[in-house]
């Protein structure tokens, strides 16, 4: 009898049509949880990491977490792994919503796709019956479109995932959108399901999910309601604002990076701001499976050359097509963020390789007739041209489509690409946050803010403040409360945004009543830290060396202005600590001696030398 | 006197809705007054209520004193991601 867990992995071979049903392994369960730590752990048994990421052999592995569905507070996620096709380390998305919920209701906590289909198809997951259907009426659709069509299909209330059109043209900044509007966005994975011809996934799920404890986990999901709704953060200006509150906040700090990093504070942050937001184009919220913080936007820009209606802006994404292309106009940004989900592709790359763009042609690199017309910092018509293009891969948007790493290198200026293993940062600038700083570095999936969000401890004092420009501890810091604690929040299939009012050891204090597994504060770190090494020895496999955890030159030079021009990102002396403390050697990998505590050295075969 | 800006943003704009968005406020104050004064005397927003007092872009404790030309903004608790 399983318990949390449905105790299934469903596998869907695309190229032959065959449908199987096999028992989850409780030792890899309890080893790697659920969600992200079990997907890659499924992932590296599947796939040579040196495999090609948009070649038939790649899985794409659709996982829940053993809180995923229980009801327990924002218990929405899934995620999203394969090798990914914009980066080649391994990918990892994660998104909220309900398509997460009704996967484990209808009996599975993970779906292995493998293979290709000729012709496009979508899968219709009806509990224990599964189909692959024809989808060639719903290729080229948007996700709203697609949703609305396969509930007539199927039935009405199905839940969905799909690619939009980004998708579809193999678009390396492609999502998964699930719900119409919600994307498990980065890393190019839904490029690999467009490349696998998979339009979608519709899903009905009536099943009960069995607690070990239920007296306990209530009481347990109780009590964390409450903290939530007591919790100013949780329940008073997150909810009131969303995540566009920091804008403003970040962009005071002079941590705000603009015009593709060249400086860290916005003139036009005031326009673009959350405040902004909820005083012009705010129509209500909208909350994710179980959760009471409901921090989805959900907007309309009624007037003007940009309407449109839709969810978010979110702060990362107003960044990216607002500050960091220069762009001070708030329905603009609305509105390429928008025409993002439409498409199915991720705000934060699109944003930053237009933003990539903008350099290329003010520096004169990039001619204006290949782009097809003037692409300037601060144009907002012709941001939210590009980010259409990008969308549809027409014109100039087929280069665009592929990533601002491939678009630099392909106009001689490698050193616009801001990013990390060809992933785009994020909207902390590393030259104030150096938490951020060795965190974008080293991050398994690139340069990305959610695999360790410093910005809590350095910002918000959570755990405990540590001010952005100490540089003591941070290596620890962003090693074990945050990188390795992510990865157990990110495997459980509870919301990473439950952790401004609840603590590690409370998710923990759900998990044990769930499962029945052994779930404690220690051991939840180590299996952290196992699924961290596992997605290290991943990325190594697949050819990344420490020369990959690098910044870009840019941000290890002074802000130029600010409250804290000067300041930079410093990284060097800190990433042998950081390779000390996680156990690795001088070349960032990990030793014998770390894979056999973690046990995963039995299985991979390939260990560092020392 | 002294003369610094200060600017509410987020739910504490509540105490000034005249203001626009991110527009900063010119105030006088006598010279010495640190941040919980500010808010106490001047300002009339309860200190309890303010996550992060920042001058001049750095956050800084409320015992921090003016001086002429300081830029204050003040947030209550918020997040993100």
């Amino acid at each position: 009898m399983y318990h949390g867990y449905t105790g299934n992995i469903l596998r869907v071979d695309l190229s032959t049509g065959v449908i199987s049903r096999e028992l989850l392994d409780m030792q890899m369960a309890e080893d790697f949880i659920g969600g992200r730590g079990l997907a890659s752990r499924l992932l590296c048994q599947e796939l040579d990491p040196a495999a090609d990421a948009l070649g038939p052999e790649n899985p794409l592995i659709f996982g829940t977490g053993p809180l995923t569905g229980t009801g327990a507070p924002a218990t929405s996620r899934y995620v999203v792994v394969c090798k990914a096709p914009l980066t080649g380390t391994i990918a990892c998305s994660n998104s909220g919503g309900f398509f997460g919920p009704e996967l484990k209701f209808a009996g599975y906590d993970a779906l292995i796709i493998q293979g290709e289909s000729a012709a496009p198809v979508y899968l219709w997951i009806d509990n224990r019956t599964v189909q692959i259907r024809p989808a060639e009426s719903l290729w080229g659709k948007f996700p709203t479109e697609t949703e609305a069509a396969l509930r007539s299909l199927t039935h009405p209330s199905a839940k969905v995932a799909c690619i939009g059109p980004g998708g579809e043209n193999l678009s390396l900044l492609a999502g998964v959108v699930n719900d119409g509007y919600r994307l498990a966005a980065r890393s190019g994975v839904g490029a690999l399901m467009g490349k696998k011809k998979l339009k979608a996934i519709a899903v009905r799920g009536t099943g009960n999910i069995s607690l070990h404890d239920p007296q306990q986990f209530w009481k347990a999901t109780l009590d964390m309601y409450q903290k939530i709704t007591a919790d100013p953060v949780s329940f008073g200006s997150f909810r009131a604002y969303g995540t566009a509150s920091l804008v403003s906040l970040i962009n005071e700090m002079g941590a705000y990076p603009t015009r593709n990093f060249q400086s860290d504070t916005f003139e036009g942050a005031a326009n673009t701001s959350g405040e902004a937001l909820v005083e012009g184009i705010l129509q209500r919220n909208r909350a994710c499976f179980a959760c009471p913080i409901a921090c989805t936007r959900v907007s309309e820009v009624k007037e003007g050359p940009y309407q449109g209606r839709g969810e978010g802006p979110e702060y990362e994404s107003i960044w990216a097509l607002g500050a960091l292309c220069g762009v001070a106009d708030l329905a603009a940004v609305s509105k390429a963020n928008f025409i993002c989900t439409d498409y199915g592709i991720d705000t934060i790359s699109t944003g930053a390789t237009i933003a990539c763009a903008m350099e290329l042609f003010e520096k004169g690199a990039l001619p204006e007739q290949e782009l097809g017309f003037p692409l300037r910092f601060g144009d907002a018509g012709a941001m939210v041209r590009a980010v259409e293009m990008t969308g549809k891969r027409e014109g100039f948007g087929d280069v665009l489509a592929d990533g601002s790493y491939r678009l630099a290198v392909r106009y001689g200026h490698p050193e616009f690409f801001m990013g990390v293993k060809k992933l785009e940062m994020s909207a902390y600038s590393p030259r104030v946050f150096q938490g951020m700083a060795l965190q974008y570095a080293t991050s398994n999936r690139g340069a990305c803010h959610v695999r360790g969000n410093t910005v809590a401890a350095e910002l918000y004092g959570i755990p405990r403040y540590l001010p952005p420009e100490v540089l003591e501890q941070k290596e620890e810091m962003v090693r074990r409360p945050f990188q390795n604690s992510t990865a157990f929040v990110d495997s459980t299939g509870i919301c990473l945004f439950t952790k401004f009012a609840i603590t590690h050891r409370e998710i923990c204090a759900l998990l044990a009543p769930a499962t029945g597994l052994d779930f404690n504060f220690d051991r939840s770190i180590e299996q952290g830290d196992r699924i961290w090494n596992l997605e290290r020895m991943f990325n190594l496999r697949a050819g990344f060396t420490s020369e990959d955890d690098r910044l870009p030159q840019r941000v290890s030079e002074p802000a130029v202005d600010g409250p804290r021009a000067g300041s930079r990102a410093i990284l060097q002396e800190h990433l042998q600590t950081y390779y000390l403390l996680r156990g690795w050697d001088k070349s960032g990998r990990p030793t014998r001696a770390k894979l056999e505590e973690l046990g995963l050295d039995d299985w991979w075969g390939v260990c560092s030398d020392t | 006197m002294i003369e610094v800006t200060v600017s509410l943003n987020a739910g504490l704009r509540r105490y000034r809705p005249d203001l626009d968005i991110g527009q900063a406020l010119p105030l006088h104050i006598p010279s010495g007054t640190n941040l919980h004064e500010l808010l106490i005397q001047i300002l009339q927003i309860p200190p309890a209520e303010v996550a992060f007092p920042m001058v001049n872009g750095i956050k800084c404790g409320l015992d921090q004193p003016l001086v002429a030309g300081d830029r204050v903004a003040l947030w209550p608790p918020v997040a993100g991601g």
